[in-house]
């Protein structure tokens, strides 16, 4: 809910979004680099150039140099206008109506119209298309999605309609208050009908790819860079400052590192563990940002260890966890220590008052061993041993050993940790093949319900085969309510009495960025940023 | 020998499919798909994606595919992890890239370790072959995964004379690196079986005839001793010549260099299947072109393996 806060949605058949698009806002005075090329490292290769198809992260922030949605995303995070100035929504909330500005053109100088939306939409639910996004469109409950995606009706009877050139209209299953939020994703982009008819699937090379955004593909070399340029043909073009961002595939971090020193880049990723030594360092160009994502453990509920169906031992587990230690001696990047689900840092999320978080340790540790002894086990009890999986990393090994010292030494637990490649552990994860397992969860969308959808019967994420009635009940309320904060707390409580998973640390992101560059949207939590925001200042 | 070579490219046929088959099985022996993911995908999705893929087929319809598109277009299919990349593409853009650094490495070691090794058994037991042996020894020590940090933090970080990684179209200031951290052990592999056939060359009886005849040093050396001497050289670089322009993981990795060593790991990790497959198949192809290549240089140096062939 980035945009329209609980009493702004309440507002319904005006006109929404009143706010200026966004650009590079150069203060006055400030002397600009006469380089202005923004280099950057990315961990892979993109999944895809394609709007439609594509699914990473730094696919999709390439893909928003590349292209422009109806809306962009503001430096808070708040959507800002793209290529739609303003929409209207009906008095049911089912059909919303955007207003495309008339000056947006493609790079090949075609304008931007409505028909180019209805195009890339009804391509990225085609089952032809095959776009492992698709879901994302479900999501956003449009009329029609589910069925043509399940190949029960043609693509022409997806809820999106080109009123005329430059009115977009758009229907609604079922009333979703922050939908407007979600027409700033990578796979709700225009895509040109006529280079992608001509070209075929080579219609993201090169030479080949017409796009609408502030920027041109002018070269991309498979697994090591891909340049863009700045597009004359962009409404926006004369408050963009940025000439050229090249970005540069670098698997590995600490080479990375060393080419961010040696001036090479201008950000990069900080290697865990090394974000206190680099902030000492490089005081200026060190930063951990809060961002949406959670970690977690997780119950196997389903088929786990007779012993987790006791809550009781569910619980004592999570409260023997002593967060702080594994956020601040452990990972130490500005980690947050977690006793609920959802991020703090969640748009319009309030974390609601969980009991255990506001107890010390040593009283959570007592309270554990009373737990364990009650539900029979511990020293005095039976033997509580199971198996804790988690996918080969350094950095997930070493929660995993701090965590099962502690319930060793507090509680008598033993844990046997088991180790797997990435997808022969998603695999068995999915498949309730495990005791104990290591999640994590990052949001698609700023809203609390991107996380907490995961517990719900029906997820197909729902790893712990968690099950609760009330939870259900709740998430499907707060879909169309405008009020979900109450919704929501009530929600978390309940995780946090039923124990499914244990909530460990909410994620922080930890970058080196130069300092002459500007325009970094640090209060994104999304960290989703536009190369047309930024621009270099002279040293 | 035109009909050894013919007759040795025949052979390969059966091998390459047998190879196929096998890896084509293996993988799927693995855990998870190219689809697997974190966020598993909603039934409806995934049927849709694998059937554009047709991995909703039959094994060994797959299989009959696979083995139909090769043979009639040349066609290795698409990668599942770069959606809008074939693996021909993919293969086209890493290729060059390995061969180049692992060509210019191959040329660094020989040009630079066979003078060693000669010097080192001309000049037995000298300074230089003290020199030569502890340059090994270091070589030995200081493996690709030391010695390419090292040379980045000298070279880019201190001197500022070369940049840390990347390829950048392959300027040479962009290869020397890559060239020279893959191939310094080499080098010292190179120098000492040089210097250790050397020896024993200079100890055959014919040199002692050579030298009996009254021939100078020098022409023993040129004429008489070279071409045996380079024998074991040969034999030694063959496979790692494959290896060099086939890319090193770690030469990749740490360079960032683009090249398909690193795409074979890639693959392997996110269940690639056709990236994969078509890597063996070029991995394949160019050991036996190359150890075609290595017989045939035998042949020319070495007159009994030539009368064997016929």
């Amino acid at each position: 809910m980035t945009l329209l806060k609980p009493a702004l949605a309440a507002l319904v058949g005006t006109t929404m979004l009143t706010s200026v698009a966004f650009a590079a806002n150069v203060p006055e005075g400030v002397t600009l680099a006469e380089d202005q090329t923004y280099t950057y490292r990315t961990l892979d290769e993109f999944d895809s150039l394609d709007p439609q198809l594509l699914e990473g992260v730094d696919a999709s922030g390439l893909s928003r140099d590349l292209f422009e949605g109806l809306y962009n995303l503001g430096p808070d995070g708040a959507t800002v206008p793209g290529v739609a100035t303003h929409h209207d929504v009906s008095d049911d909330n089912l059909t919303y109506t955007f207003h495309l500005r008339d000056t947006a053109k493609w790079s090949d100088g075609k304008p931007v119209t409505a028909g180019d939306f209805v195009y890339a939409w009804r391509r990225a639910v085609d089952p032809a298309t095959a776009s492992p996004y698709a879901w994302y469109m479900e999501l956003m409950s449009l009329e029609g999605a589910k069925a043509i995606i399940a190949g029960e009706a043609g693509t022409e009877t997806l809820g999106v309609t080109a009123l005329d050139d430059h009115t977009l209209e758009v229907k609604l299953s079922q009333p979703l208050p922050y939908f407007a939020d979600m027409v700033a994703h990578a796979t709700t982009f225009p895509a040109p009908k006529w280079a992608i008819e001509e070209h075929g699937d080579e219609w993201t090379r090169p030479g080949n790819l017409v796009g609408n955004g502030a920027y041109v593909l002018t070269e991309h070399v498979i697994k090591e860079r891909a340049v863009r340029e700045r597009n004359p043909m962009y409404w926006d073009d004369e408050n963009t400052v940025l000439e050229k961002v090249v970005s540069l595939v670098i698997g590995d971090e600490a080479s990375a590192l060393t080419r961010y020193r040696a001036g090479e880049l201008d950000r990069t990723d900080i290697p865990a563990g090394q974000y206190p030594a680099l902030k000492e360092e490089l005081p200026d160009e060190a930063f951990a940002l809060p961002r949406l994502c959670n970690y977690y453990f997780s119950f196997n509920l389903a088929s786990g260890p007779e012993a987790f169906q006791d809550v009781r031992v569910r619980k004592a587990l999570a409260l023997a966890v002593d967060r702080d230690v594994i956020v601040n001696q452990v990972l130490k990047g500005g980690q947050f220590p977690a006793y609920n689900f959802t991020p703090a840092a969640t748009a319009g999320f309030e974390t609601p008052a969980i009991d255990y978080a506001e107890m010390s340790q040593a009283a959570r540790d007592e309270m554990a061993k009373e737990l364990l002894a009650e539900a029979g086990y511990g020293p005095d009890g039976e033997e509580l041993a199971f198996n804790y999986l988690y996918n080969t990393s350094e950095a997930h090994k070493q929660v995993a050993i701090v965590a099962t010292q502690m319930w060793k030494q507090k509680l008598g637990v033993n844990v046997t940790l088991e180790n797997q490649e990435w997808k022969v552990f998603l695999e068995n994860r999915g498949n309730q093949n495990y005791d104990m397992a290591r999640g994590a969860w990052c949001g698609d969308y700023n809203e609390a319900s991107t996380f907490l959808d995961l517990l719900t019967t029906n997820s197909g994420y729902n790893d712990a085969k968690y099950s609760n009635e009330r939870v259900d009940a709740l998430l499907a309320e707060a879909k169309s309510s405008h009020d979900t904060g109450p919704l929501y707390t009530e929600v978390e409580q309940i995780i946090a009495a039923d124990m499914p998973v244990i909530p460990i640390y909410h994620y922080s992101t930890n970058i080196l960025l130069k300092d002459n560059v500007e325009g970094w949207p640090m209060e994104n939590v999304m960290q989703k940023y536009y190369s047309k925001d930024l621009y270099k200042t002279a040293e | 020998m035109l009909k050894y070579t013919f007759r040795r490219t025949l052979a390969v046929v059966p091998t390459v499919i047998l190879l196929i088959v096998a890896c084509f099985f293996l993988m799927r022996l693995a855990p998870g798909g190219p689809f697997t993911s974190e966020r598993p995908l909603p039934p409806a999705v995934m049927e849709n994606v694998l059937e554009r893929y047709g991995l909703d087929q039959p094994l060994y319809v797959q299989l009959w595919t696979y083995m139909q598109n090769i043979v009639l277009h040349f066609d290795f299919g698409p990668s599942f992890a770069q959606r809008d990349r074939t693996v021909n593409d993919l293969i086209a853009a890493g290729f060059p890239v390995t061969l180049t650094y692992g060509f210019w490495s191959a040329v660094f070691v020989l040009v630079m370790g066979i003078p060693l090794g000669l010097i080192a058994a001309l000049r037995h037991n000298s300074f230089w072959d003290y020199v030569m042996t502890g340059f090994a020894i270091f070589s030995q020590i200081f493996p690709n995964f030391v010695l390419a940090p090292l040379m980045v933090l000298t070279f880019t970080l201190a001197l500022g004379w070369l940049p840390g990684g990347g390829w950048n179209g392959g300027q040479w200031e962009y290869v020397i690196m890559p060239a020279v951290a893959l191939g310094t052990s080499y080098l010292a592999n190179v120098a000492r079986i040089t210097r250790s056939s050397l020896l024993e060359v200079m100890s055959a009886p014919y040199i002692r005839t050579a030298r009996a005849k009254g021939l100078p040093e020098r022409t023993i050396l040129i004429r008489h001793a070279l071409k045996p001497t380079l024998l074991p050289v040969i034999a030694y670089m063959s496979p790692v010549f494959v290896y060099m322009i086939t890319g090193s993981v770690f030469i990749d990795v740490f360079f960032s260099t683009g090249g398909i060593g690193q795409k074979f790991i890639d693959a392997a990790y996110t269940r690639d299947y056709s990236v994969i497959l078509g890597l063996a198949i070029l991995y394949s192809a160019l050991t036996f072109v190359l150890n075609l290549c290595v017989d045939l240089a035998y042949a020319a140096i070495d007159p009994k393996v030539r009368s064997g062939m016929k």
